[in-house]
């Protein structure tokens, strides 16, 4: 057993277990893309760091890769790593939009604009679906090709694979697919409202054939601001 | 060759290699990649042909080596033992070096020839290689990487030998801690730690690895080294090997490298031919094997995660550490990775001993680390110095200093993971801690030196390029982030840029920094936050002014030519207009930018030609500033009607501008255009300013200046003469008398003092006054022996101005360091000289001599160059004990002009800003100074500066006093000025001369000049002119074409940003 201290509380953990278990443990929150328990760690997304280590030596690492350790001091939500988190948030909502996760993370961590030129991507090369499909579906069918930002997903050589089974596993993980209420709004606003249970912008006139489910939006309420 | 048996069979071995060794002479030919590539396969064909066809195979040897690392010269040959270097040794030359060897002559005409036009004959007098510590380069001069036997005959696996003898692990681990060798891979973990580590792995496999996957742009030490002398490489290996335990060992070499990789495979296979590699390495019972991986090219598998997860066969992505791989490496066994320097080190420290290996350097960096020197510097190739060197100690000493005198900028370290380190910090000593703390890296050891002609944005946009195709895409910010920051970074060199992106820029780089997982990403952002850290001003040219200072981003520099001249000249659309014939058309062109076209065809310093992309790469810049003579020699001004954009009425503002120089007037025409009436006040009899008190008249004859200035007066401008800042007016008097702006224009009329008590002796003149009375009154000052102090463009002026003065004997220029750092025009001095100026050099003036209330003579002390100051320019430091006298009747002090400021101060009531060198302070951007409507232009902000700049601070002035009367904000941004006439081109761009030589202007010769004030230089003839207008590459027409679709705005999906 090992005992590492999250947040100035001792928290004693196994060996072997992360730094992102050991926290959710304490019921400390850390949002996570990549993770998902039943499959390995990765640690694409960087939406997990914590800052671990004592200043001026301190640093980020991702939570759901660094296995705790004995004596270990981690800061789950410092001012740098707010800060980093933001950013990472930020870079995300330029990349992929339309995701109903992403603009839920960037309503609850309080990030209100974009500063990057708007891309639609469909992917943000998280890796889930990988995993789910070789480590829970065994198949193997999907993996990622290239590098850098000629990096994709998909079957070797763009061939229909013969091992995929068509499962939908790899829909059902990605949190890059599921697409958001856009309102009247410009793209480049963020939309943060799909906490929301009720239809808000239903009288409004561009919204006679568009159902949303939510209210009261945030979209409007920052508009008010 | 049977397998060595025992360490007493290599020793014996070894001996009678060296016994073997005929003491004859032994040409060697350095034939790595790069030699390879310039040549050096011929040079071993020929050098073969002709030993045997002149039967010298026992007379002399020859040596095939790998890169020995003055690039910049090869091929070359080394002739051991004399030493003698013969650079870039072409065919022909190769056949008479054989020949020379043999009969042991030297040949001269072949030989290094230095910057002095000295020729050198050893290698090691060679300033490159003198400055260097050459412990591994050296090594590779004596070995046939393909020759196991010429690496035992110089002593190789010695080392080895030394270490199985001894049979204990633990001293061979305490020898590299005590040698403070570190990872010379670039973080400078230190090597005895790893080893140590490793070693207390309780496993019964172990991995050493060497990693060769170099892939920094611009860094090639490493290939050197695995191509020159692979053996090393192994033999530190197997040091390694017996100090930690390990078991196996990989060399993951990228497959870039073939001649390393066969040179490698060579070499390990003689190894194990000869019981060096495998089991029972020298009959000890030690065994260690090693295999090569070859890496597929991707950058990030020098990361050593990544290079593990290749070597194992699986994508080349980082993990997270811990584990280490010294704890869980390839296949989960304990690994020690180390860069291949790192491992060449080891055999050699363990040669010289530990001690003295921790002598060179300094402490905490020990030992030598190889560069790769490259980039615009002189000297390029491979340097190994010493750890703790001064960067301005191997930029200027072993680099030789800039390329065609173009400043050096910055020097940029670690490759894309390092960062810009600029001039003003070159005095810094080059080490893993001391560039950590810069802001840049050591790296593997690259070293690209930038000019000014060098764009940092551009840099830093080139090595964000390169890192968002070599992020292996695992972390999104790394990904995304270097995605992101080359989308700023290219709207910032597209004039797209803004304040916010900038901060955005900064904002991100950071948290890549912070969030990534691998020391790809963690570094990734530094070339961008050294450019923001250390030329912040230069990023903010960019965004707000629109300038790439540069000219390099194309998008903000249109036709170079054009965005070079401070006035805009859009020297391309008249050149063009030559080419044409069209003179009055070229004529407007040329006055609408300028309102002094005479004045700067015959004196501008002509940017527009430096930056010529015709004079580019060996080229010869077109002749724009002769181009502007013959047309303004040859058109009336009164063919150019300016467009005027106001006219004034009895309402008008009235402006007052202090000083009628090319500021002042300009600023006067130009608002006068825009409708405001002005009155000049100007201290002398007439108008002209610093053309008069500066400028020659051999160069600028009076009468060119009287005509220009009455061509731009006009109705609105009223011109005062004899009217004194400070005497006549003051600049309160001005604002009372309801002058609603005033511009402070009076140019540097005051030559700096030499500081010398009996300075006011008659006959000792400051060079503004002497020049002054000439060009003004006809006055002849100077007269006997004449001396003038100073190494400016100001003192060879003066020089020779007094040369042709009747009662001038002699004329000599003092000056305290030599002619090489004198910053006048090297065409100028040349001038002097051939006229008959005697320049003597190295000398500072001590004493001022005279009897009668006159002037005798002056002490003056010699100097000898000393250290340079961090901008690479030699110190002058004086030599004790070497005054001499020079007897002289005249002395013209030309060291540095200023302004006379002390009638601005009594001249306003209260405090105008000045700076300590006595300028006007003013806001660059709005030309403002502190107080409120008056604003300053020209000389009197910058200190001594060109016609040109004063011309443009005098129309910008304009627009400042336009704006500021108008009401309307001061500060606004700038535009890019790209070409947006189309000329019709007449053939196609570059043709029109045979030679593409550039047009030769005449000039008066020598003999006739030499007592004459008239002008020297002459007008190009009509055809000479037309042909040079001729060789212009139009880089306007990239931009005007018609027939080209308009650059497409960027398509931004959904929304207009």
């Amino acid at each position: 057993m090992i005992t590492l201290k999250i947040n100035g509380l001792n928290v004693t953990v196994e060996e072997g277990t992360t730094v992102l278990e050991a926290a959710k443990f304490l019921g400390f929150p850390i949002p996570t893309l990549c993770h998902m328990e039943g499959l390995s760690p990765y640690g694409a997304c960087r939406l997990c760091v914590v800052e671990i280590g004592e200043s001026p030596k301190s640093r980020l690492v991702s939570s759901c890769t660094y296995p705790a350790e004995a004596g270990l001091i981690v800061r789950t939500s410092s001012a740098r790593v707010v800060k980093a988190r933001k950013m990472v948030i930020e870079l995300l909502l330029g990349t992929c939009p339309q995701s109903k996760v992403i603009q839920d993370l960037a309503s609850e961590h309080g990030v209100r604009q974009q500063r990057f030129r708007q891309e639609h991507e469909d992917c943000i090369l998280c890796g889930l679906c990988v995993r789910m499909c070789s480590e829970q579906m065994m198949a193997h069918a999907i993996g990622f090709r290239g590098r850098g930002e000629h990096r994709s997903l998909g079957t070797p050589f763009d061939v229909k694979s013969e091992v995929c089974r068509l499962c939908g596993g790899c829909i059902y993980v990605c949190p890059a697919c599921q697409l958001r209420c856009t309102y009247n709004q410009p793209e480049k606003a963020i939309c943060g409202g799909c906490g929301n249970l009720e239809p808000p912008c239903v009288e409004k006139p561009q919204f006679d054939d568009m159902m949303c489910y939510m209210t009261p939006c945030v979209a409007c309420e920052i508009k008010k601001d | 060759m049977a397998r060595l048996a025992s360490i007493d069979e290599l020793h014996s071995l070894q001996k009678s290699l060296a016994a073997e060794r005929r003491p004859s002479p032994i040409i060697i030919i350095p034939a790595g990649t790069c030699g390879q590539a310039s040549g050096a396969n011929d040079l071993i064909r020929i050098a073969r042909r002709e030993i045997l066809k002149l039967r010298l195979t026992r007379k002399l040897r020859l040596r095939v080596t790998g890169c020995h690392g003055f690039c910049e010269l090869e091929p070359s040959v080394l002739v051991l033992p004399r030493g003698t270097f013969y650079p870039k040794v072409t065919m022909a030359n190769m056949a008479r070096i054989v020949a020379a060897v043999a009969e042991d002559r030297i040949l001269k005409d072949l030989l290094y020839v230095d910057e002095k036009g000295q020729t050198i004959e050893r290698q090691e007098d060679i300033p490159f290689f003198k400055g260097q510590t050459r412990t591994l380069l050296a090594r590779g001069e004596q070995v046939d990487p393909i020759r196991i036997e010429t690496y035992l005959e110089a002593g190789g696996y010695s080392s080895l030998a030394s270490v199985l003898l001894r049979r204990d692990p633990t001293w061979v681990i305490e020898e590299v801690k005590s040698s403070g060798l570190r990872g010379r891979g670039g973080a400078g973990f230190p090597t005895g730690l790893k080893w140590e580590l490793l070693a207390r792995q309780k496993k019964t496999r172990k991995f050493l690895v060497c990693n060769a996957d170099e892939g920094d742009p611009g860094a090639y030490m490493d290939r050197s080294v695995l191509e020159g002398n692979p053996h090393s490489i192994l033999e530190g290996m197997l040091i390694g090997a017996f100090a930690t335990g390990a078991t196996e060992g990989v060399v993951y070499v990228r497959a870039e490298y073939p001649l390393a990789i066969r040179n490698l495979r060579v070499a390990l296979r003689q190894a194990r031919e000869f019981g060096l590699l495998g089991d029972n390495i020298l009959g000890t019972g030690f065994s260690f094997d090693i295999d090569l991986v070859q890496g597929a090219g991707a950058f990030v598998c020098g990361e050593e995660t990544a290079l593990i997860a290749s070597i194992e066969g699986r994508t080349g992505e980082p993990r997270q550490r811990p584990p280490y791989p010294v704890q869980k490496g390839i296949e989960g066994q304990p690994t020690a990775i180390n860069n291949v320097e790192t491992w060449a080190n080891v055999s050699a420290m363990i040669k010289m001993g530990a001690a003295q290996f921790a002598a060179i350097g300094t402490t905490g960096n020990t030992g030598t680390k190889i560069f790769s020197l490259v980039g615009k510097i002189k000297n390029t190739g491979l340097v190994e110095v010493p750890m703790g060197i001064k960067i301005k100690d191997i930029i200027y000493d072993i680099g030789g200093g800039p390329v065609e005198d173009i400043k050096i900028k910055a020097v940029q370290t670690g490759g894309p993971s390092g960062g810009c380190i600029p001039a003003k910090s070159f005095d810094l000593p080059v080490s893993y801690d001391s560039l950590m703390k810069a802001g840049s890296i050591m790296g593997s050891g690259g070293m690209i030196v930038m000019d000014e002609r060098t764009c940092m944005v551009d840099v830093a946009k080139y090595f964000m390029s390169f890192l968002k195709d070599e992020s292996c895409g695992k972390c999104f910010t790394c990904r995304k982030g270097t995605q992101r920051m080359y989308e700023i970074l290219e709207d910032i060199s597209k004039g797209k840029g803004t304040f916010d992106q900038l901060d955005l820029l900064e904002e991100l780089a950071n948290t890549v920094k912070d969030t990534t997982m691998c020391g790809l990403g963690q570094s990734a952002p530094n070339p961008v936050l050294s450019t923001l850290r250390y030329f912040r001003e230069e990023c903010e040219r960019h965004v707000w002014d629109k300038k790439c200072d540069a000219h390099v981003c194309k998008d903000l520099v249109g036709a170079p030519c054009q965005s070079a001249c401070p006035a805009g000249t859009e020297a391309w659309r008249y050149v063009a207009h030559i080419r044409r014939g069209e003179y009055e058309e070229a004529y407007r062109v040329i006055r609408e930018a300028n309102p002094f076209p005479s004045v700067c065809s015959r004196v501008c310093n002509h940017p527009c030609e430096e930056h010529c992309r015709a004079g580019e790469h060996g080229g010869e810049a077109i002749a724009i500033r002769a181009l502007k003579r013959f047309v303004t020699d040859r058109v009336d001004p009164s063919s150019y009607r300016p467009l005027r954009t106001g006219y004034p009425d009895a309402n008008s503002p009235r402006v007052a501008i202090i000083g009628s120089g090319p500021a002042g007037l300009t600023a006067a025409h130009h608002l006068s255009l825009r409708g405001y009436r002005s009155t000049i006040f100007e201290q002398a009899a007439k108008p002209g300013g610093m053309l008069y008190s500066a400028i020659p008249a051999y160069r600028l004859p009076p009468d060119v200046i009287r005509k220009e200035i009455e061509s731009i007066l006009d109705e609105n401008i009223e011109v005062r003469c004899n009217a004194a800042l400070g005497r006549d007016f003051t600049i309160d008097s001005l604002q009372s008398d309801g002058y609603k702006a005033v511009l402070i224009a009076i140019g540097a009329h005051k030559s700096l003092r030499l500081g010398l008590p009996g300075e006011d002796t008659p006959g000792i003149y400051p060079s503004i006054e002497f020049l002054r009375a000439f060009n003004t009154g006809g006055f002849a000052l100077a007269r006997g022996h004449v001396g003038v102090v100073g190494g400016g463009n100001s003192a060879v002026d003066a020089a020779r101005m007094a040369l042709r003065q009747k009662e001038v004997k002699t004329v000599t220029l003092f000056y305290r360091r030599t002619r090489a750092e004198m910053p006048a025009f090297a065409e100028e001095i040349e001038a002097a000289i051939e006229e008959g100026v005697i320049l003597e050099s190295l000398v500072t003036p001590m004493r001022i001599l005279a009897k009668d209330g006159r002037l005798t003579g002056v002490e003056f002390l010699r100097n000898k160059l000393g250290p340079r100051d961090a901008g690479g320019r030699p110190q002058p430091e004086a030599l004790p004990g070497t005054e001499f006298t020079a007897s002289l009747d005249t002395l013209i002090v030309a060291i540095s002009e200023g302004s006379d400021t002390d009638c601005i101060r009594a001249a306003s009531s209260s405090l105008i800003e000045m700076s300590k060198s006595g300028t006007v302070n003013t806001d660059p951007a709005t030309l403002l100074t502190n107080r409120t409507g008056v604003f300053a232009a020209g000389d009197v902000v910058t200190g001594p500066n060109t016609v040109i700049d004063a011309v443009a601070a005098g129309k910008k002035a304009a627009v400042m006093i336009d704006r500021y009367l108008s009401g309307t904000t001061l500060r606004q941004p700038g535009t890019a000025r790209l070409p947006h006439i189309y000329v019709e081109p007449m053939g196609p761009p570059g043709d029109g001369n045979g030679n593409g030589h550039r047009a030769r202007v005449p000039h008066v010769d020598v003999e006739a000049r030499r007592r004459s004030f008239a002008e020297v230089d002459g007008t190009l003839s009509t055809e000479d002119a037309r042909r040079e207008a001729g060789r212009c590459l139009r880089c306007d027409l990239e931009f005007t074409q018609p027939t080209k679709t308009k650059a497409e705005a960027p398509v931004v999906e959904g929304v207009a940003l």
